[in-house]
């Protein structure tokens, strides 16, 4: 920031803080707020390293006697290294599926004129409005009916119905106000539709790409009731968020094991996350700015 | 190289109708500037021979061929768009040679070409770059690279120019001139709101008002011999003067009486139809004595070469006389005025009467 050439401006208004010292009361106040909000997470991976007697007896953060106990009996006895690999095929073929196809659906409804779409729009938004719970009895039955009631890829689909309709808006958003020249310019140069939106179109929606990669994924490794429903009958194909539960015994919950069952899962996403937030953030401020 | 015939062309939007009917024939070879004010449809009629609009009755064809409902990849015409339409994400080669790489042609091929039309424009070394990159004259010639690639039948320029600043696009616009030359005159279609680009670059100008044709001719037709008033004050800069007159026959001839009550004689069939009189900037002089028109300076702009004088007259309207330089009055300076050169008549419904013209002073 460069202060210097501002401070003629702001020598007129009189302020108790000079911008620096604001800035350095807003840091320590926002680094505060960020402490309270991260502290849950902290105590989880805490926990996650310390066995199950220390975990109330030793109430700091840092575990005096670490150790990663916990995190074998998890892989191992309650599964979740299964559960892991069955949360990765369910959240990258999801991804795959809804990145390709809320593309495919949000450019025709973004860019095509035809009898109807107003309807279709609708018909979207209305779905926005009911509520999960609703839907998965019918998504189990309609599993069933194709012969996926009981297995991962049915899982996959299922999860792929999460946010598939705002996908479809954010890429339709865009793709609306992308110039129409491009697509007259391809036109002229004798190049079809599907291989306009494959080569032109599709590459320069990088951002939303990348949005919908990023929250298909959250949505698809941390969903719990669908996965829980249509798991339910079989242990195996269940997932890491449904694993982590099975933690909870009647009258008995293994802390230690969760926790470290719980940080197997997040770590994942707090990865990518670190990766991709450039690109999900400009992807998000791009669609709202229009 | 191909023409290209119009004939009897209209387009409606729902119930507005948007080109009236509209006959060209374009020579092949040819530099046609479509010009007129915006909403006039040129840009309309320019997508409609490119095929990016439908053509709602008429016929339209290129090379002898009527393309009405042909696809337009498939017409022989390639269009330089006013945004330019590069695609970003593409280096300018790969933007160059995009249509003919999705169309199966041999990438050793399309390398050829795109290296010939870079070599043409001038912009080789910018072959690897994204558009990001360049500055907006270079897009334009990436732009117009990539309709030579193609190797139309014909080019369709779309406002080409009104993106850059107006340096550039004087340089541009000599460019294009060059371009049309340089192949072999190509036939072009060139559509502009800016009458300089018109008149500079044309072999035939069309103008265009609402959807129909007010004249079609070379830049020195349409300059020298306007149809009617739109084309008289659409066509040279400043503006066409046009003053109000009375016509009364006085005997065998014809007094027009100016707004001031002084007379001039005309003569010409048509002398007792004359209801405004047009004078260009340069077709008025100074005068000494008795004379016309007389004012007084409002205005003046020194151009260097020239100057434009804006003279208001007895009844207040204000008319623009060019002066060379040096020898422009000063504001608020008395002036008289005598007609030089042609004269300009138009009758109660702005149509020219080129056969009037101004009587010989009587001995």
């Amino acid at each position: 920031m460069t202060t210097a050439s501002r401070t003629p401006m702001r020598r007129r208004r009189p302020s108790l803080l000079s911008p620096r010292r604001r800035r350095l009361v807003v840091s320590i106040l926002l680094a505060a707020l960020c402490a309270a909000w991260i502290y849950p997470m902290l105590w989880m991976v805490s926990a996650s390293l310390k066995t199950n007697a220390a975990i109330f007896a030793d109430p700091g953060l840092i575990p005096s006697e670490p150790t990663i106990e916990n995190y074998f009996r998890a892989w191992t006895e309650a599964r979740i290294g299964a559960y892991f690999f069955n949360t990765l095929f369910v959240t990258i073929g999801s991804v795959i599926i809804v990145t390709v196809a809320a593309a495919m659906m949000g450019y025709v409804l973004g860019r095509r004129q035809f009898p109807g779409r107003g309807l279709i729009f609708g018909l979207l938004v209305f779905t926005l409005f009911v509520p999960q719970g609703y839907t998965i009895i019918p998504v189990l039955g309609l599993l069933s009916a194709v012969g996926l009631g009981q297995s991962l890829w049915g899982v996959m689909l299922a999860t792929c119905g999460g946010s598939f309709v705002i996908f479809v808006m954010l890429f339709a958003g865009y793709f609306n106000q992308m110039p129409d020249e491009l697509e007259e310019a391809a036109r002229m140069d004798g190049v079809g539709m599907v291989k306009t939106f494959w080569f032109v179109m599709l590459p320069l929606s990088q951002p939303i790409i990348v949005t919908v990669i990023v929250m298909q994924t959250l949505y698809a490794w941390n969903d719990f009731l669908l996965p829980l429903v249509v798991t339910l009958a079989n242990p195996a194909i269940r997932t890491l968020s449904v694993g982590v539960y099975a933690f909870k015994g009647e009258n008995f919950v293994d802390w230690g094991g969760m926790t470290a069952a719980s940080t197997i899962s997040i770590l994942p996403v707090v990865i990518l996350f670190l990766f991709l937030q450039r690109y999900f953030i400009a992807g998000l401020a791009g669609a709202v700015k229009g | 190289m191909a023409g290209l015939s119009l004939k009897g062309i209209r387009k409606n939007f729902g119930s507005a109708e948007v080109i009236k009917g509209v006959d060209i024939d374009i020579a092949p070879g040819e530099f046609c500037v479509f010009v007129g004010p915006s909403g006039c449809g040129k840009s309309t009629l320019l997508r409609m021979i490119a095929g990016l609009e439908e053509i709602s009755a008429g016929e339209l064809s290129i090379g002898g061929r009527v393309v009405n409902d042909v696809d337009p990849s498939e017409r022989g015409a390639a269009m330089v768009f006013q945004t330019y339409a590069l695609y970003p994400h593409m280096t300018v080669a790969r933007n160059m040679g995009f249509g003919l790489r999705m169309n199966g042609v041999p990438r050793d091929v399309v390398d050829k070409r795109v290296r010939e039309a870079a070599r043409i424009l001038q912009i080789e070394d910018l072959l690897k770059r994204k558009p990001k990159a360049l500055s907006g004259g270079q897009r334009q010639r990436v732009a117009i690279g990539r309709a030579i690639v193609r190797d139309p039948e014909v080019f369709l320029f779309d406002e080409p120019l009104s993106n850059l600043d107006a340096e550039l696009r004087v340089a541009t616009r000599l460019e294009i001139a060059k371009l049309h030359r340089q192949l072999d005159g190509a036939t072009m279609i060139y559509v502009t709101h800016d009458q300089v680009e018109a008149m500079t670059l044309a072999d035939k100008i069309v103008v265009l008002r609402a959807g129909r044709i007010e004249q079609v001719g070379t830049p020195m037709d349409l300059y020298h011999r306007p149809a009617n008033l739109f084309v008289a004050g659409f066509i040279g800069s400043p503006k066409m003067n046009f003053i109000t007159v009375e016509t009364r026959s006085q005997g065998d001839e014809t007094v027009a009486t100016l707004p001031d009550g002084r007379t001039l004689r005309l003569s010409g069939a048509q002398a007792n139809q004359v209801k405004t009189l047009g004078l260009r900037a340069d077709q008025l002089e100074r005068a000494q004595g008795d004379a016309p028109l007389t004012g007084v300076v409002a205005v003046v702009e020194r151009l260097g070469d020239a100057d434009f004088a804006w003279v208001r007259t007895e009844w207040g309207q204000e008319i623009a006389v060019r002066f060379p330089g040096g020898t422009t009055p000063d504001p608020d300076e008395p002036l008289a005025l005598r007609l030089s050169g042609r004269t300009h008549f138009f009758d109660a419904d702005g149509i020219a009467l080129p056969e009037v013209s101004i009587a010989p002073a009587k001995d």
